[in-house]
């Protein structure tokens, strides 16, 4: 199975939108699985109008919590800790027990090495859930973060392991996966061991500096990178940006879709079991998305094929 | 005062929503800091021209093992909840990027075989902006970038948006204008923390929407008043009115969906001094800014 991941670097680009395409062109022609590995904001069920078929609770990690009973106020956790996320209630009353400030503490358990009182406990978090769902173009999982949540790379990761789940059950050729926007934590597990990133980038100066960071971790990552420039059309100097750092780069503009305020409702008929034919000869969007996915393809053909 | 920009969803306006508010508080004679907490995919500098600015490294602790006194115990990697540290033949091997540079190894480990030394993950970069405005109050104020940006392969961003808040609070400028990253995860949480008030720029389209949503769990949660503003909108914008009524979230200005306006962005100009729809969004937004900060003097004077 191959395993192509589409991201961006900034926000925004039509990551999502490609992604549902791309899986609407594929799936003519090969099983495929989706993972939506944006889980802060998680987008691509939404474009395929896809159906829950089951969450599972996501652990992430632990956050102190501080008995007030047992407290004695002596201070120990608060110079083992170095996140300042312990802190005292009433700062006149040198007696008053210490409290945790959840959104501040990074669950390393300093603190409970420290307190001689044995009044701080470690207790694990939900940090968010994992799902499984179905749609018209294949199976797809993918999660749901909680507000304000660390460990966003690790449910990206999670995500990642039940997708392929679901693509060996379905015996899929493909796993086509909706990367995160920037360049850190989520985006490095969304993109590591995957077999091609497609870069969806916009004409503008953002689009080309972002892009360029992502080329870079790519490299990092030994992930080989081509790019896909949409809205082509809305800025010419913004589109000469993108193409000159795709030359320098030797990094493959396998197309350029221009911008089609139509592409949403067009979308959605596609969901809905419209005739492709039909609607890719009215939406230019479509078209040239099509046309990308097939250069997308060709990628591959120089390697042989996996065992 | 501090105000953030911020949205679920990607792309949907934060940086001009951000680069332009401030230019126009810098212009009305506040004195500024715009701090890029986007700090994976930095963009606020490419919308002004500036010197080179001052570059502030961001550093975060390594953990050395010393082999010498290493007897590979395991007592650091039990004790360490991030999975950073692991026993590899007959010492430790420590994985710099899981590590978050709590130090409970170094006061675990009975050997005393554990130091750290600094390693760089990013880079602050402050520097004075032109506002191009004009008259007495453009002179008197002024507007500096401190723009965070994580090293491309690193991962611990809400560290570098720490530093960049702290080094813009160092300024004591009258009032901060935070341009946050997309999501709802601990970055956000870093760069919105502390605000006095988050404007949430949205679309009306669903995917728009659903993030929306998200963003004002997270506002609620960090029991920070929002206001949300309309971008690319059509003029109708009735989807995201009733969010924000029922959410309580009000909605501040409507910015149209304009090809004169992308092309202004893309191009790296401050789109207020290009598109009338645009600069009156702005000056609102800039009204409830002052009005804010109003409140919050007073408030400071009354204690």
């Amino acid at each position: 199975m191959r395993t192509i991941v589409v991201a961006s670097g900034k926000g925004g680009t039509g990551k999502t939108t490609m992604t549902a395409l791309f899986a609407h062109v594929a799936t003519g022609t090969r099983g495929i699985a989706l993972a939506d590995a944006d889980v802060e904001a998680s987008n691509l069920p939404i474009a395929l109008l896809s159906q829950t078929i089951s969450c599972k609770a996501f652990s992430g990690g632990s956050t102190a919590r501080i008995d007030p009973q047992l407290c004695a106020g002596c201070g120990a956790c608060v110079r083992a800790c170095r996140f300042g996320a312990i802190y005292t209630p009433d700062e006149d009353d040198p007696f008053t027990p210490y409290a945790v400030d959840p959104w501040a503490c990074e669950g390393c358990g300093a603190c409970v090495y420290g307190c001689p009182a044995l009044a701080i406990t470690m207790e694990p978090q939900i940090a968010g859930e994992a799902c499984t769902g179905s749609s018209s173009v294949g199976p797809i999982a993918f999660g749901k973060l909680g507000p304000g949540q660390d460990l966003s790379g690790r449910l990206v990761t999670e995500v990642r392991e039940r997708a392929v789940q679901l693509a060996q059950v379905a015996e899929a050729e493909l796993l086509l996966i909706d990367g995160p926007p920037g360049v850190g934590c989520p985006t490095i597990a969304a993109i590591t061991n995957t077999d091609l990133l497609v870069g969806v980038t916009e004409p503008s100066r953002s689009g080309a500096h972002d892009l360029e960071r992502l080329i870079g971790l790519a490299a990092k990552l030994r992930v080989p990178v081509v790019a896909v420039l949409n809205k082509a059309d809305l800025s010419s100097e913004g589109a000469q940006g993108v193409r000159e750092l795709c030359r320098e780069r030797d990094v493959p503009l396998l197309g350029e879709v221009p911008f089609d305020p139509a592409l949403a409702g067009f979308m959605g008929d596609l969901v809905r079991g419209a005739d492709p034919g039909t609607l890719f000869a009215a939406s230019p969007g479509l078209k040239a998305a099509a046309e990308v996915w097939d250069c997308v393809e060709q990628q591959f053909e120089p390697l042989a094929p996996r065992l | 005062m501090t105000v953030a920009v911020a949205s679920g969803k990607g792309g949907t306006g934060k940086t001009l929503v951000a680069t332009n508010l401030a230019v126009a508080l810098a212009r009305e004679g506040a004195r500024v800091a715009l701090v890029d907490c986007d700090v994976e995919a930095p963009n606020d500098h490419l919308f002004f021209d500036t010197e080179a600015p001052k570059v502030t490294e961001v550093l975060v602790p390594r953990i050395e093992v010393d082999a010498e006194r290493c007897n590979a115990c395991g007592v650091c990697r039990d004790a360490c909840a991030y999975g950073a540290l692991r026993i590899l033949g007959r010492t430790v091997v420590v994985f710099d990027e899981l590590c978050h540079g709590c130090g409970l190894c170094l006061t675990v480990c009975p050997r005393l075989a554990l130091s750290e030394t600094p390693r760089r993950i990013g880079e602050v970069r402050t520097v004075r902006a032109e506002t191009g405005g004009s008259g007495a109050a453009a002179t008197a104020g002024e507007l500096t970038l401190v723009g965070g940006r994580l090293d491309v392969g690193e991962v611990r961003s809400p560290e570098v948006i720490r530093h960049a808040r702290e080094l813009a609070a160092e300024l004591r400028p009258d009032v901060i204008v935070l341009d946050a990253p997309p999501g709802v995860a601990c970055s956000v949480v870093a760069s919105l923390r502390g605000a006095d008030l988050i404007i949430l720029v949205a679309e009306d389209t669903p995917f728009g929407l659903h993030d929306l949503r998200l963003s004002i769990d997270l506002a609620e949660e960090l029991r920070i008043p929002a206001i949300a503003v309309e971008n690319r909108g059509n003029g109708a914008g009735s989807f995201l009115e009733s969010i924000s009524r029922e959410r309580g979230v009000p909605v501040r200005g409507h910015i149209p969906f304009d090809r004169r306006i992308a092309q202004a962005y893309a191009t790296g100009r401050l789109v207020a001094d290009e598109s009338k729809e645009v600069a009156e969004v702005i000056a609102g937004l800039a009204a409830e800014v002052r009005r804010s900060s109003d409140a919050e003097h007073e408030m400071g004077e009354a204690r």
